[in-house]
């Protein structure tokens, strides 16, 4: 299996078919453990942000994501068209805050840069392009 | 995600099993809501066959700490290790919990 791509609408319940369709492609590329539950923690947090903060309108929007390997790394192509959304621009949390003081949300995006090796976002013809790279080995 | 709920000596004991995620997160939260209803609850979360979890869990972990510090409940985590706990590390959590090395010491800690 070189790449798979599945498209869902904008829904919270479709992002079980895309766990599903993560964990057959790290099975037929024989993916890490530790690689897979990077795939699976880093899809969460940026389809959970486009559903929820991606959209102005009411309306079912398709977000399509392809997953591939390259050049030893795995790659995450993720795109919508929802509103222009850079995540590498959102500050850092404050890691050091106390329980009391700490922010309740904020860490997911952070959890994608620093999971990923490389993170590259493009806005193109109106959609969103988001490519998360990871090294295979380390 | 799977969770097994059990007690031992007054204290709510919780196996995570599986993947915490934006899927899953609201069912562990249902769940740690209704454990911990009552003030001064005792609750430990074993995490040792947990395979990952995701900024949706540590909400639901974070909001449940929270509650515990104002209502002076005992809330303790343990098998906090490999993947998970590079999360936690990555995330800032891991001063922010009661982590205990063991379920033993999780037990003694949240007592």
């Amino acid at each position: 299996m070189s790449a798979v791509v599945i498209s869902i609408t904008n829904a919270a319940n479709e992002l079980t078919r895309v766990s599903a369709l993560a964990d057959q492609f790290a099975a037929a590329n024989q993916l890490s453990s530790d690689v897979t539950a990077d795939l699976h923690v880093a899809l969460d947090e940026v389809l959970t942000n486009i559903i929820k903060y991606g959209y102005t309108d009411d309306r079912a929007h398709e977000i399509s994501i392809q997953l591939r390997v390259e050049d030893g790394m795995l790659v995450a192509e993720i795109q919508d068209d929802g509103r222009p959304f850079d995540p590498l621009i959102l500050p850092e949390p404050d890691v050091k805050a106390s329980l009391k003081k700490r922010r309740v949300g904020g860490v997911g995006i952070h959890f994608v840069r620093k999971l990923m090796h490389e993170v590259n976002y493009r806005r193109m013809a109106d959609r969103n392009r988001l490519v998360l790279k990871r090294h295979l080995k380390a | 995600m799977d969770l097994r709920e059990g007690s031992v000596g007054g204290i709510a004991v919780l196996d995570v099993v599986g993947r915490v995620d934006s899927t899953t997160a609201p069912v562990l939260q249902e769940k740690l809501q209704s454990v911990m209803t009552a003030p001064q609850t005792k609750v430990l979360i074993d995490f040792t066959r947990l395979e990952y979890i995701s900024s949706a869990g540590f909400r639901v972990l974070l909001l449940a700490a929270k509650r515990a510090q104002e209502t002076g409940s005992h809330f303790v985590l343990c098998g906090v290790a490999g993947k998970v706990r590079q999360l936690f590390d990555l995330g800032g959590f891991l001063d922010l919990f009661t982590i205990a090395g063991s379920r033993e010491d999780g037990i003694a800690a949240a007592q």
